[in-house]
């Protein structure tokens, strides 16, 4: 568990610091089971910082976000620090970004939290519908406690965790500048369970499935955005000339935006699940790309976002690679 | 007819004689959430949705939507797509989803009529279930609407448990109510009472509301306001927000073609996304995401009640649920209503 | 199914498959005319999506033909093509499109023969799996 108020001293003494401009954190969300992101620029700002499972997204994708606006006639640019208080997941996805050098590393100043695991919040919701109010979440003993309607509810944490959380083998930042609270400890090595039983399945059964989710695909693209490695000034799928994917939506074009997805993340996805929770039309992306990951270990024996001087899996090359199916 | 009965067990009874003359799209559940498709069976039908995923909006003005083909070259001509004249039902539609067509309406069947939408929309019937468990977040009745509005649909049904009680609104919903008379009971008084305690119900389970006195006038001295950056700072620019609106309707014209045919589609289009307003000289009138949120408010609490009296907003809730940043409109008007002038 | 004849759209570098299909054809080899060319600089030219597009766009199958590894004009572009097409691979397999519809070969410019050989066997290969039915585009233009 994450002490409040550490995170909040932490939050309070960065942010005051003259080099750093803003820190991105969790606050708590408007109703239910949400949290949002909170900015704090002042050290009173800081005192809504939360931190609980219910903080599910990968704050990366903030600094990325930020646009530059064309400056005023004498204004300087504002290079001050950002600060984000990231979860293991989150910090390799940083890592992934400073590979690529897409951000650099001193205009950062890390928060980090070991993680225990987050809410799947479709399932808390699902179990408990209509809650209107902000409710906090404590986790307990593998159980997670939080009180509706007056009524203390003490669920196993298995029943809510979410999906990607089960296989993490890196809930500690991987990089921080300041760490709250212990390192959890680390149980697992992934089996990816869930991808094997499903590539037993027969190539039909397979599309079927497939076809089944991507017909359902509106391309509104939250995939992309929630994305904290999705950061190309110009995604493909915007290109109007060559035109990679068409804009009609349709089972091929949607098949092929996925196809596209998956594969720019390969090598690089670092299994935050974030894509998958942005989803409106509730396709399983992850599994996408944790077929990748699985098959990137097995043949090249990488995993991505552990070190930033690292080199992208396809920015690099093995003479002995495997080549069965070459003819 | 009256007001009218149907016991469950007739209902699929109902649906089939239905299906017989007209498309039918009803909420169905797949993958875990509900959506609108067109049914064969009436056993495809599941009614125990608060609200389908994507709004029955895109019935009527589809996602994508083919206008015309064309061959170019010096011999290439124009092939017009003729419109869809087939009878569509809708079925379980919701009140803040029916209302989003009398919203829509005005926008493409008014002063230049789309020759597309008119031609769905008028060979529709809409079917309103009432609404008897309104989510977390929704908000309907702060447009002063109902969980069981009568008045956007033709006619409206309401689950009593073990029976549904009917009205009917408009002319056309009272002639269907009227073919379809041999499978309806009349309803009584002792019906009409449950009906409207199941409405009483519904509403005392909605607990949210944004205040909306005054928003107009106050939106228009609040163009340059802080409040827009603190709201925009969490947005990702994804387009969720405004494609599951039962209301927006911005659309994008494209041409798609191969060497020797083409065609022109119409796809919705999002005014979430930069290219939105992306000029082609380069430049972009709405840059940064604080822009864009300012102008989805902008749009449906200010310019859309300046041209139609009405909100561009029916309360619906799902800009708020599927929010991966947890943008509130809620509390954006309600942060509005109580900033000093 | 007896009479399709699949369309194979072939992504050949310039300096090695290239020649070699040159080769082949100067040495009057015979191979299947099921094959439609795309000269490219080098197999690290092809990106990924052309694949999918060539199989949304009416191709039945795509090789993708580069030199022989240590051979590469470029010194490294076919070992990163040779990542990047199994990756793709792996993930068509995984979406339940058939994976050997996407085919990659080593070819110098002297195998003329190697040339027609891989095309007779790709085309029989295509011919086995028949037309491309999951991602191809359902409108004619």
């Amino acid at each position: 568990m994450v002490d409040q108020k550490e995170l909040i001293n932490a939050v309070k003494e960065t942010v005051s610091r003259e080099d750093v401009r803003y820190i991105v954190g969790y606050e708590e969300g408007t109703y239910g089971f949400e949290t949002a992101p909170s900015f704090a620029y002042t050290s009173d700002d800081a005192r809504k910082f939360i931190f609980n499972p219910l903080c599910t997204k990968n704050l990366v994708v903030y600094p990325i976000l930020e646009e530059k606006l064309p400056l005023k006639r004498e204004e300087q640019e504002d290079d001050r620090k950002i600060g984000i208080v990231v979860k293991g997941c989150d910090s390799r996805a940083l890592v992934q970004i400073l590979q690529e050098k897409g951000l650099k590393r001193e205009n950062l100043v890390l928060i980090g939290i070991p993680c225990t695991g987050v809410v799947n919040t479709k399932k808390i919701k699902d179990k408990f519908p209509n809650q209107t109010e902000y409710t906090d979440v404590k986790e307990e003993k593998n159980h997670y406690v939080f009180s509706i309607e007056e009524s203390v509810q003490k669920i196993p944490k298995k029943e809510l965790l979410a999906d990607v959380c089960k296989e993490c083998e890196y809930p500690n930042p991987v990089i921080f500048d300041i760490l709250i609270g212990e390192e959890t400890e680390v149980e697992t090595e992934p089996t990816y369970i869930e991808v094997r039983e499903f590539e037993e399945k027969s190539l039909s059964e397979k599309w079927e499935y497939w076809k089944k989710h991507f017909e359902n695909c509106i391309r509104c693209y939250a995939c992309r955005e929630a994305c904290p490695l999705c950061y190309c000034k110009t995604c493909m799928a915007d290109f109007l000339d060559p035109q990679w994917i068409r804009r009609s939506v349709d089972l091929s074009e949607n098949t092929a935006w996925n196809i596209m997805r998956a594969f720019h993340l390969a090598g690089r996805c670092v299994s935050c699940g974030e894509c998958e929770r942005a989803c409106p039309a509730e396709i399983p992306l992850m599994k996408l790309n944790k077929v990748l990951e699985k098959e990137i270990r097995e043949l090249y024996d990488y995993t991505a976002g552990l070190d930033p001087e690292e080199k992208t899996l396809f920015g690099t090359f093995n003479p002995d690679d495997p080549e069965e199916f070459i003819m | 007819m009256e007001n009218a009965i149907i016991s469950k067990e007739k209902l699929p009874e109902l649906f089939t004689q239905i299906i017989a003359k007209n498309k039918l799209f009803a909420p169905v559940k797949e993958n875990g959430f509900s959506l609108f498709k067109e049914v064969e069976k009436a056993s495809e039908i599941d009614t125990s949705y608060v609200n389908t995923r994507v709004p029955p909006k895109s019935i009527i003005f589809k996602q994508t939507e083919t206008l015309f083909h064309f061959t170019p070259g010096k011999k290439g001509n124009v092939e017009k797509i003729p419109e869809e004249n087939e009878k569509i039902v809708i079925y379980a539609i919701r009140t803040c989803d029916a209302k989003a067509f009398a919203l829509l309406d005005p926008v493409f069947i008014g002063d230049f009529e789309d020759p597309y939408y008119s031609a769905r929309r008028r060979n529709s019937v809409l079917i309103g279930l009432s609404c008897n468990n309104p989510g977390p977040a929704c908000f309907c009745t702060s447009f002063d609407d109902s969980p069981a509005s009568i008045e956007y649909v033709d006619i409206l049904f309401t689950d009593l448990g073990y029976k549904y009680y009917i009205e009917g609104n408009s002319e056309i919903g009272k002639k269907f109510l009227e073919d379809h008379k041999t499978l309806f009971d009349a309803a009584s008084g002792e019906d009409q009472k449950s009906r409207d305690k199941v409405e009483r119900e519904a509403i005392g389970k909605i607990k949210r509301t944004m205040k909306l006195t005054g928003i107009v006038e106050k939106l228009d001295g609040m163009f340059d306001h802080p409040i827009w950056y603190e709201s925009a700072r969490k947005c990702i620019g994804c387009g969720t927000c405004t494609y599951l609106c039962p209301t927006c309707h911005c659309f994008d014209m494209q041409d798609e073609s191969t060497l020797n045919k083409g065609a022109r589609i119409r796809v919705w289009d999002s005014c979430m996304y930069p290219e939105y307003t992306h000029h082609a000289s380069g430049h972009n009138p709405r840059p940064a995401r604080m822009n864009r949120v300012r102008n989805r408010v902008y749009h449906k609490f200010n310019y859309f009640p300046k041209n139609t009296e009405v909100f561009g907003c029916t309360g619906c809730s799902r800009c708020i649920e599927y929010c991966s940043a947890n943008i509130d409109i809620i509390e954006i008007i309600n942060k509005i209503g109580e900033v000093k002038e | 199914m007896k009479d399709f004849e699949p369309k194979i759209i072939g992504f050949l570098c310039t300096w090695c498959s290239y020649a070699g299909a040159d080769l082949a054809g100067t040495s009057r080899i015979q191979y299947p005319s099921n094959i439609r060319i795309i000269r490219v600089m080098c197999s690290g030219r092809v990106n990924p999506m052309f694949v999918v597009n060539a199989l949304q766009q009416g191709a039945d199958g795509v090789l993708i033909g580069g030199c022989h590894p240590g051979d590469c004009h470029y010194q490294h572009g076919n070992y990163q093509a040779r990542r990047r097409i199994t990756m793709m691979k792996k993930l068509l397999e995984f979406l339940g499109i058939e994976p050997d519809r996407v085919r990659m070969t080593w070819v110098s410019a002297a195998e003329g023969r190697k040339f027609a050989q891989v095309i007779e066997e790709v085309t029989e290969d295509i011919r086995k799996l028949g037309p491309m039915k999951q991602v191809r585009r359902k409108n004619e233009w």
